[in-house]
């Protein structure tokens, strides 16, 4: 054999290689089978079930979230609220962040003109930096259905350490690295896996729906800002109370701007996508712990810089702050069965008045 | 640069890419340029310590050619002093110190000095000390171009670890190269993407429990986790070692060079002395040829024989490490080479006898493997006594790990019978492209650690 054939051989090879993994991981084939629970599961689902769902007749408002959305809202409490004059689609996926959002919407619908209103819902106004979200690298792992090839390069470029930027890239390329764990768990039961998807495919959407929220309460904490102090209930268990040490006593973590950049980045590309279109974008301030804290000091320069732009809407920040009760919450994030109940119907009272004006 | 990285598939697809467009003429120059930049992006200042002794080798032994007498013997001691004594710098002084130390002031708290031991200087300072007692031994002509002496210490397939290849070997491609064949081709391509597996999928799965367990062996008492840590090793320092030998020699004969067998499935061997013939091939031989031979060999008695291989084994344990593990290690492997010799003199296994004896040779080496891998002498014996404890304990093997034991040991044969991987590089097209995919979609989807884990023998 010549060496010309031996090389012509080896291209074949890698192409035929890059056609196989382009058809199994970015033809979007394989996005219908992944486990429903995984972060990539989350993204695809809601994707899956919006395409299928003829949208309703009247207007209709996704409100977009992790899971504090997920366990917080509850489409049929708030659509009873506003007697059915507006529909409302929740999409809580838990631990997603606004670059996760912003690629979910970008394939969602195309058209933008689905929605009426998209609701936002942010953690706290205030530019407050925390976590460094630039470079969390769990964001590929959501949106490794969702990315094209032609993405790789500015997503990876939206990361700030060099060794994540080239990690992230080289996953968003070869995306079977990414999704390994789902791959191994599909292929150890393939049966179970095709019975699940399939299920999750045609039921899910109403799984969700008919959720009702969790029923454990914090009711009897209480919590001193000055010392930091946490006082818990008896019985109260370990998930509760680490949960809320989380969230009522945060390490101090230094203030350099990350998160004003962060958010003007991915909530503006957001903003961008519906410039010029009938959704209102709706940012809010969810009840973020089981006691009235107060706010970080950080400015809100984001919302600020926003809230006059045509076709944003900024609720109120305390608008959802008297849920910020012990008995409403099932621990130190997430509101419970009752706290899902309330808050999902003043969200649709304060929210359908702004889509039916518009 | 490791080979399980990108950068070194985007470097090597550059390079080839240069080399197969050059004029002939210049293609040394990119392959030493490219070698030195490959060596240059782990530490740059070291590549001076890499050309120095290119340097003085390259003279020592145009001298060793051009004198007579006492003038080459110095020639020649100077070559050896270079060699030896670097490596002895950068990798023993601690080693020697801490020894010196312990033995004379115990207890005293000495820090270690702080000398970083440059990449592959074990491997190419003995690539080196073969080509000049070689020229010594008249068995090589000196090399008149510096470039082509440089270029067979630093070529970067081998320069950080090995195979060890002989000038002889290098320079036969070297001064007639021809194009590698249409096989030739793609057996380099195939070895490649073998030593992919088994460094990304065989040898991290298996490292990740070998270091669990070794980490801290007092956590998981017991028979069965001392023996299933020690077999993990054993697989994770194979397939890793292997893989690495398999990708460099595969890289070498994608440029038209052909290196040396490395590996030949040495846990089928029915004997330490086989397993010596199979395991790290490159090394067995240097040893046999500049250390053994040197002393002797066989040819001044039984007793000097034993005693030639002890020593020889003792320098290659040391050679492996500055730890009085490894010498340990060294130590027991020439032991067992000396028992064999006297038990079973020179006598080869043939057909089921060897079944047995191999799994006891597969034991034995498991027993060494502790030495090895274990962090300090004391750990080394607590593990060896769970081996032979009465407490059975948990193996730390999962069900998927012992599949993929079953399965190395099913293409292991089938391959020492078969020689069925062979073979599929022979096979046709629609063959070879369907193994393809199915090697690079399981690198994808199965690479054990998501984090590049260092090869093993970088180290050393």
């Amino acid at each position: 054999m010549s060496l010309r054939r031996a090389v012509i051989g080896t291209v074949i090879g890698l192409l035929a290689y890059v056609a196989v993994e382009g058809f199994l991981f970015h033809s979007g084939w394989y996005n219908k089978y992944l486990e429903p629970n995984s972060s990539a599961g989350e993204v695809e689902y809601y994707q899956f079930w919006l395409r299928r769902m003829w949208p309703p007749k009247v207007p209709d408002v996704l409100v977009l979230g992790d899971s504090r959305i997920g366990e917080g809202m509850s489409e049929r409490a708030a659509d009873a609220a506003v007697g059915g004059k507006v529909h409302f689609t929740p999409m809580g996926m838990p631990g997603s962040s606004p670059r996760v959002w912003y690629y979910a919407l970008r394939d969602m619908e195309t058209d933008r003109n689905r929605f009426s209103a998209i609701v936002l819902a942010l953690d706290q106004y205030s530019d407050h930096d925390g976590e460094p979200m630039q470079d969390r690298r769990e964001d590929l792992n959501y949106l490794a259905g969702r990315l094209k090839l032609s993405d790789c390069r500015d997503f990876a470029h939206s990361f700030t350490l060099p060794d994540r930027r080239r990690s992230i890239l080289t996953g968003c390329i070869f995306r079977g690295m990414v999704l390994r764990q789902d791959v191994m768990d599909f292929l150890s039961n393939i049966h179970r896996r095709l019975v699940r998807t399939k299920d999750w495919r045609d039921n899910g959407a109403g799984y969700i729906a008919g959720y009702g929220g969790m029923s454990e309460t914090m009711a009897g904490l209480t919590f001193d800002p000055a010392t930091r102090t946490i006082h818990f209930p008896p019985g109260m268990k370990n998930w509760q109370m680490n949960s809320a040490k989380g969230t009522l006593t945060p390490d101090p973590a230094p203030q350099t701007g990350l998160s004003t950049a962060y958010r003007k980045e991915w909530l503006g590309k957001i903003l961008d996508l519906y410039k010029g279109s009938k959704t209102r974008i709706v940012f809010m301030q969810l009840p973020n712990a089981p006691v009235p804290v107060p706010d970080s000091p950080e400015p809100a320069r984001f919302i600020q810089s926003v809230e006059s732009q045509p076709g944003v809407s900024v609720l109120p920040v305390d608008t959802f702050r008297e849920f910020q009760r012990p008995e409403l919450f099932a621990d130190g994030l997430h509101l419970n069965r009752d706290g899902r109940k309330l808050f999902s119907e003043k969200l649709a009272q304060t929210v359908a008045p702004l889509v039916e004006a518009h | 640069m490791l080979f399980t990285t990108l950068n070194f598939l985007i470097f090597l697809a550059v390079v080839l890419s240069l080399f197969y467009l050059l004029p002939r003429p210049q293609r040394r120059y990119l392959l030493l340029a490219a070698s030195l930049f490959f060596y240059m992006v782990w530490n740059a200042k070291f590549v001076v310590l890499i050309l120095g002794l290119i340097t003085i080798d390259y003279f020592a032994a145009l001298w060793i050619v051009h004198k007579r007498g006492r003038q080459r013997r110095v020639a020649l001691l100077v070559s050896l002093c270079a060699n030896v004594g670097l490596l002895g710098y950068f990798k023993y002084t601690n080693f020697l110190r801490d020894t010196y130390f312990s033995v004379f002031h115990a207890g005293l708290p000495i820090q270690p000095l702080d000398i970083i031991l440059p990449l592959g200087i074990s491997f190419h300072t003995f690539q080196s000390i073969s080509y000049v007692i070689d020229v010594y031994r008249g068995e090589q002509p000196a090399i008149k171009s510096y470039f082509d002496y440089a270029l067979f210490v630093a070529f970067f397939p081998q320069l950080v670890a090995g195979p060890i290849v002989r000038a002889r070997e290098f320079f036969a491609d070297y001064f007639n190269w021809q194009p590698p064949t249409g096989e030739e081709w793609q057996r380099g391509f195939a070895m490649i993407v073998t030593g992919y597996v088994k460094k990304l999928i065989f040898a991290d799965q298996f490292a990740m429990v070998a270091d669990s367990y070794f980490n801290n062996p007092q956590a998981m008492p017991g028979l069965l986790p001392a023996w299933s840590a020690s077999v993990a090793f054993a697989l994770q320092i194979f397939f890793d070692f292997s893989g690495y030998t398999d990708i460099a020699i595969g890289v070498a004969l994608l440029f038209g060079f052909h290196f040396p067998e490395n590996f030949r499935r040495p846990y089928l061997s029915a004997s330490v002395t086989e397993f010596w013939r199979r395991w790290h091939m490159t090394l067995s031989g240097w040893l046999r040829d500049y250390i053994y031979i040197s002393l002797g060999g066989n040819r001044r008695g039984k007793i000097r024989t034993y005693a030639n291989l002890m020593l020889t084994m003792l320098i290659g344990g040391l050679w492996h490490g500055a730890n009085w593990n490894f010498v340990i290690w060294g130590g027991y492997q020439g032991a067992w080479l000396a028992i064999e010799r006297i038990v079973y003199g020179r006598k080869e296994r043939e057909g089921f006898e060897r079944i047995p004896l191999a799994v006891l040779t597969f034991a034995i080496t498991c027993i060494g493997w502790v030495f090895f891998r274990a962090k300090t002498f004391a750990a080394a014996a607590f593990v060896i006594g769970q081996m032979f404890s009465k407490t059975m304990g948990t193996s730390v093997l999962s069900t998927t790990q012992l599949l993929l034991i079953l399965a190395t040991l099913a293409i292991a044969l089938a391959e020492e019978y078969k020689a069925v991987l062979t073979r599929l590089t022979e096979s046709p097209l629609w063959l070879r492209t369907a193994a393809t995919v199915v090697a690079l979609l399981a690198l994808e989807l199965f690479t054990a650690s998501e984090q590049s884990i260092p090869f093993v023998y970088f180290q050393f």
